[in-house]
């Protein structure tokens, strides 16, 4: 129901470090910005449409996970070009093509668990400060990967009890029945989680 | 921050994924459908509170960011936060947190149900709708250079949808409150 976006694969991308990905991204998308120039936003996008369509994106896939971003793009792209000038417009347009084109190409070659591994070790500094607990995030992901399934079964039993009973399957009448059915169980997974020690009881500082 | 509210955390997250799951529904009179995942903000301040709810919301744009598909229709990845509408998934976390804060100092239990109700609506509306939108729409004009009175005149179609997401949540929180109170309990 949930498998991540990323393609298994081995090229530069795929070896390269998360945290290094990540600061290319930051330092990309920052840069661009600083730029308005066609002769450098253009073969950036250039670059970066070439390496996301050879991350092992089949081209299909590729274009019909673009479609929706494309989609508000092209309509802002349209109304900024009408309000302000073309060239503006084509300016943005390429930065932003550029920026979504190598994000897509990050998110593909990254493994769901590298990024986890990686938020972790970034939270370390502030674990040391007693702030969060690092690992209280790991095991938040694994909580909602774990319990969609199991929510999406309550929403169809709620919804299969309306046809029972001959009524319009609305939200209004699913949330409060699908929220107070799910958060119920709150207290029984939290003491099986305590029962079993996965969060290691800390000694205050203060 | 107790066990227990890390489950709540993650179990609201799970119920937003959910929520995006669930087909969209057309109203007559407002163009543009409905996706109920959009009225997670609204619930999520509302039911479980500032601090959590904006912590289920910093989880979700967490999973947005590594990949997983858990926007409506099978949206994720870094390009959503990179893009024009950016904006909005951020300010989903604040959103929630004004949202809750109002929500926390406006209804207690034992209230009125029509003063629950106002309160609930004020905070949605507020939170839900108000700072969302003063947080997404400079992005939309940061990122696309589309002037900000545009920007804004174009996303006048969105606020009855808006209106009625507000009213839903209110109905849904107060029924919540009702049967399974958690928006002051605090371990």
């Amino acid at each position: 129901m949930l498998n991540g976006l990323n393609i298994e694969g081995t090229t530069p991308l795929h070896r390269m470090s998360v945290r290094a990905k990540l600061a290319i991204l930051l330092i990309c998308g920052l840069g661009l910005y600083a730029v308005s120039s066609l002769y450098v936003l253009i073969p950036a996008f250039i670059i970066a449409a070439l390496i996301y369509f050879t991350t092992g994106l089949s081209f299909r896939e590729g274009v019909s996970r673009l479609k929706p971003i494309l989609f508000t793009i092209l309509i802002l792209l349209i109304a900024t070009a009408y309000l302000t000038s073309t060239r503006a417009a084509a300016e943005s347009f390429f930065r932003l093509m550029a920026i979504v084109l190598f994000a897509g190409a990050v998110t593909a070659t990254t493994a769901t668990g590298a990024f986890i591994d990686e938020i972790t070790r970034l939270l370390q500094p502030l674990d040391r400060l007693g702030l969060v607990r690092a690992a209280d995030v790991g095991l938040a992901f694994g909580l909602v990967l774990r319990f969609v399934p199991d929510i999406f079964n309550h929403y169809q039993s709620i919804r299969e009890a309306h046809r029972a009973r001959g009524l319009k399957v609305r939200p209004l009448t699913i949330l409060a029945p699908l929220i107070i059915l799910t958060l119920k169980d709150a207290d029984t997974i939290a003491m099986a989680i305590d029962a079993r020690g996965f969060r290691r009881p800390r000694e205050r500082l203060r | 921050m107790t066990t227990r509210d890390l489950v709540l955390i993650a179990l609201f997250t799970a119920i937003i994924v959910v929520l995006g799951l669930i087909p969209p529904v057309t109203l007559g009179f407002i163009p543009v459908p409905i996706t109920a995942q959009s009225m997670g903000v609204m619930l999520a301040g509302c039911i479980i509170g500032a601090r959590r709810g904006a912590l289920a919301y910093v989880l979700l744009v967490l999973l947005v960011a590594i990949g997983l598909p858990v926007l409506a229709g099978g949206r994720g990845g870094l390009a959503i936060i990179q893009g024009p509408t950016g904006g909005f998934v951020l300010g989903w976390i604040v959103a929630t947190f004004v949202t809750g804060l109002i929500a926390e100092r406006l209804v207690k239990e034992g209230q009125s149900e029509v003063r629950q109700f106002a309160g609930f609506f004020i905070a949605s509306v507020v939170g839900g709708i108000g700072v969302l939108y003063v947080i997404g729409l400079p992005w939309v004009t940061a990122v696309m250079g589309t002037p900000l009175t545009e920007v804004a005149k174009g996303s006048l179609v969105f606020i009855p949808g808006d209106i009625v997401k507000a009213v839903i949540a209110t109905l849904a929180a107060r029924a919540v409150l009702a049967g399974y109170p958690l928006l002051h309990a605090r371990a």
